[in-house]
């Protein structure tokens, strides 16, 4: 039997990964250059209309590796059933994306099989009988070529990008499909899938924010964090804040104003207990109206207010909330 | 609760053969991978058969571009880089080359001008921006085919016994807590021949390898003193290009040493600052503060005067002199420029030195190569040379300098003068030292208003024009980290800060941190009200608090590479 590269598509949910065209065009480059079969594969519970898919590619043949249990995807059930197909298919090299999913179960695949991966690469040379692939050190800085000196089957998986997936060549026809079943024993999935979620990161995006309540040392404890929220709450405002009170966690990092934080420009800016040093105005001098609120009369932040509060924050916010509820009811 | 850096354990980590790594792409890191370069050139033209190679040698440099941590006066004695490069001066960013010099003694409102003594006598010498000036000379390293990881630290050092094999350099993805964000990369472990610490004054890994092999045991602690400098443009004919101003005495008063420096560069551009020696004795005291005193001098207030401060930075010197100088050479290990000390305390220069000592290092590490063999016996030859060479020679002279300043200046001029008769020599031949930090003064020992240094205690106020509070001058810095990773400043105890150092020294972090790092925050639940905080995005890598910290139980290491300060034109 001939050399041959498997490339093993990435499913989901029942569609393909788009990066997967990446992985075939790179399978085709090798195949080239080699003259390796090319063949690929897809892993997962009723995945033919997938291997339909990828058979109009250049392959020589696609392999619908199937079994119930595959439905949701873990880990380990996804190592099983490539391992066991892997065995008898005999592959010479397994290409993979290098997608979240495949780095979630190819060390444990290669390991079950005693093999190693070259992880992550961007490109690859065959020279004098000798395939070697491309990988980046040292943040892009340098490239390191790295071969492998073990058995067959080789793992690598490709960047994301180091390839183009609009370059994966068309068959002359539709590739063969076979479908291939695998057993895996209940024993085996020790992973129970939860639901999938995406973490839930609501980034704030402040610069577009009209009305900014923020707030800086002088709000002096967690809890006060209440007041300025209640006048935010009133004025339709979001919540904003300088850096020491993002640096205690009294307020998420993304609600950060100035230089290390979002550089905003709302109608009005209201800057509760603020002193305004040069990192904070940076973020905010933009501000259609400023307004301070500060016990220092000193404090820089009143150079560039247009209103300056000379005061307490704790005396003067609350009756501005009722204030503002007042007017807004009025209106 | 405070969360410090220190690399990930239980990890593999990505290992890399190389022949020499060198710590630092400053002066004299750059000096050395360019004279390491020249060499192998040499050698692969004369012997085709036996090539060596560069493939392998690497510079860490933690600033993300080249040049972007330097920071110094800056004059330039060509000595070294004549050497080095004959003929540099046709291309190098030389500002402007040194005309006039003076040196004056001020008091509150006037000064008096002090004949130059010879070792202040410039002429010849050139005004330069380090910055840039390391720009060049790294892109001179970088044709040779030498690699510079900018934007990678290095962070520990490995050792096989008393053999150092290698560089780990920085992890990089790690949030505040210490756990493994989504980009965690493990940092590198360079396994090399040769290691070269060229980390500038007080390196961390030079700090690691002094006290495993108790390198400083048989020297003077080494001094140093923190460098803070304005960059300035004056409106012109202020000051002339190649113009050179030194001034001892006011702000400062005859306790403290210290002085500042005035240098006219081209296009008005005015490089000012003040070098505060990290040995006096009121806790209180604020080096950034010192310098803004100074600026508020009439004279230096005139030469300002409708000018515009453009940057800001610290960085701290070493200037202990020739019997502060550690061992500089053992078992796949050298140490060069102001990790090793070499700082002409008396001329205020180290930039030669730095360079020098670079080439020395790269032809012991050449010859090394050669020989596949780096070992103490053949490495120790740097250690050789650097003693035979105009190194030595020139801090032989003034090996005494600084010790002699260690009880005032009066006592110093007098010590100066008599070993400027007697070769170095004073009244004997090695002056002991003692470390700065011994100096500092507990609050209860000193006068409340801050006696004859009350101008200097207590943070800086600024009136945006002409002087700046600390926030301000530190936002010209241009300093910037990832916010999102562990406090590199690492304090092994942070109770001493909030239980005794609080009471008995008054919490001088908050006044030596040129950069606003260290502040104490009120806290109910501690003995005394409050506790310590950090501001590690702040830091502008100058190392004054691992220098000056009386209990010394901070150690700076460096934070993620790529953030730092922005020394663009410094």
């Amino acid at each position: 039997m001939s050399d041959s590269i498997l490339v093993v598509v990435e499913q989901r949910e029942g569609k393909l990964n788009r990066v997967s065209w990446e992985t075939i065009a790179a399978g085709q480059a090798i195949a080239a250059a080699t003259g390796w079969d090319l063949e690929a594969a897809v892993v997962g519970a009723s995945s033919a209309g997938i291997a339909a898919e990828v058979a109009a590619k250049k392959v020589a043949k696609v392999y619908a590796v199937d079994s119930p249990k595959l439905e949701p995807y873990t880990p380990d059930a996804f190592a099983a059933a490539l391992k066991q197909f892997l065995t008898s298919n005999q592959p010479k090299l397994v290409l993979m994306p290098h997608t979240y999913q495949v780095r979630d179960f190819v060390p444990k695949l290669a390991t079950a099989m005693g093999r190693t991966v070259i992880s992550d690469c961007i490109g690859f040379k065959y020279e004098s009988g000798k395939l070697v692939f491309t990988r980046q050190m040292f943040q892009g800085k340098l490239a390191a070529d790295v071969s492998f000196t073990s058995d067959a089957p080789w793992f690598a998986t490709f960047q994301n990008g180091a390839f183009r997936g609009d370059k994966a060549e068309a068959g002359a026809s539709a590739a063969l499909v076979e479908t291939v079943n695998v057993e895996i024993a209940d024993n085996v999935i020790r992973n129970k899938p939860q639901e999938v979620f995406k973490e839930a990161k609501q980034a704030v995006d402040l610069t577009q924010a009209e009305v900014i309540v923020a707030v800086g040392r002088g709000i002096k404890e967690q809890k006060n964090i209440e007041i300025a929220q209640q006048l935010a709450d009133a004025l339709g405002a979001d919540l904003a804040a300088s850096r020491p009170i993002c640096d205690s966690g009294w307020l998420p990092m993304d609600r950060q104003i100035g230089s290390s934080g979002q550089t905003v420009a709302p109608k009005l800016y209201l800057a509760l207990g603020i002193s305004g040093a040069i990192q904070h105005i940076v973020g905010m001098k933009g501000s259609r109206a400023i307004i301070a609120v500060n016990k220092d009369s000193e404090a820089p932040i009143f150079e560039i207010a247009d209103y300056a509060i000379v005061g307490n924050l704790f005396d003067i916010v609350p009756p501005l909330i009722e204030e503002v509820k007042k007017a807004k009811a009025g209106s | 609760m405070l969360i410090f850096r220190k690399p990930i354990e239980g990890i593999e980590r990505p290992q890399m053969p190389a022949d020499v790594v060198i710590v630092g792409g400053g002066p004299a890191g750059m000096a050395c991978a360019l004279r390491l370069s020249q060499l192998i050139d040499q050698h692969n033209s004369a012997h085709p058969d036996s090539q060596l190679s560069k493939e392998n040698i690497y510079v860490l440099e933690k600033a993300r571009e080249i040049g972007q941590h330097c920071l110094s006066g800056a004059l330039l004695d060509p000595r070294a880089m004549r050497e080095l490069l004959p003929g540099f001066e046709n291309e190098a960013p030389l500002d402007a080359e040194v005309t006039k010099e003076a040196v004056y003694f001020l008091t509150e409102k006037s000064k008096f001008k002090l004949p130059t003594p010879p070792f202040l006598r410039d002429h010849g010498n050139y005004v330069i921006s380090l910055n840039r000036f390391v720009k060049w000379l790294g892109g001179k390293v970088e044709e040779t085919g030498i690699t510079i990881f900018t934007g990678f630290a290095g962070s520990e050092l490995l050792f096989d016994g008393d053999r150092v094999t290698g560089v780990r350099t920085d992890d990089k993805g790690v949030d505040k807590e210490g756990h493994q964000k989504s980009n965690f990369e493990p940092g590198y472990d360079l396994r090399a021949k040769v290691v070269i610490l060229a980390e500038g004054p007080r390196g961390s890994l030079t700090k690691q390898l002094v006290s495993k092999f108790d390198l400083a045991k048989n020297v003077n602690p080494q001094t140093y003193g923190v460098g803070v400098k304005e960059l300035w443009e004056v409106p012109a004919e202020r000051i002339a290009a190649g113009e050179v101003i030194y001034t001892m005495g006011w702000p400062l008063t005859t306790h403290e040493y210290g002085g500042a420096w005035i240098y006219g560069s081209k296009d008005n551009i005015v490089s000012l600052g003040f070098v505060t020696g990290l040995d006096y004795a009121d806790p209180r005291l604020d080096p950034q503060r010192v310098l803004q005193e100074f600026k508020r001098h009439p004279f230096v207030a005139k030469l300002l005067d409708g000018g515009k401060m453009i940057r800001y930075g610290a960085k701290s010197m070493p200037y202990g002199g020739w019997w502060a100088v550690p061992p500089v050479a053992g078992n796949g290990w050298m140490i060069l420029g102001d990790s090793a000390g070499f700082v002409n305390s008396a001329r205020l220069k180290g930039i030669h030195l730095a360079i020098k000592s670079g080439m020395l290092a790269a032809e012991t590490a050449f010859e090394a190569l050669k020989k596949d063999d780096s070992s103490a016996a053949v490495l120790g030859e740097y250690q050789k040379k650097v003693e035979s060479s105009w190194i030595k020679d020139e801090l032989w002279k003034v090996r005494n300098m600084h010790q002699g300043f260690e009880h005032g200046l009066y006592a110093g001029i007098f010590h100066t003068a008599l070993q400027f008769v007697t070769g170095g020599r004073g009244v004997r031949n090695r002056y002991p030292g003692k470390a700065g930090y011994e100096h500092m003064r507990k609050l209860a020992d000193l006068p409340v208003d801050g006696g004859a240094e009350a101008n200097l205690i207590g943070p800086a106020k600024g009136d945006g024009k002409l002087t700046f509070d600390k926030l301000t001058d530190l936002y010209h810095s241009g300093t910037k980290h990832e916010e999102d990773q562990p406090s590199h400043l690492v304090i092994h105890d942070t109770n001493i800060c909030n239980t005794r150092c609080v009471k008995e020294f008054g919490s001088p972090c908050q006044n030596f941190c040129p950069a606003n790092v260290y502040e104490m925050v009120d806290d109910a639940s501690q003995p005394n009200g409050k506790r310590i905080s950090l501001n590690p995005s702040n830091c502008v890598h100058c190392k004054t608090c691992d220098i000056a910290d009386p209990y010394q139980i901070i150690t700076w290491v460096p934070p993620e590479g790529g953030g730092g300060p922005n020394y663009d034109g410094m």
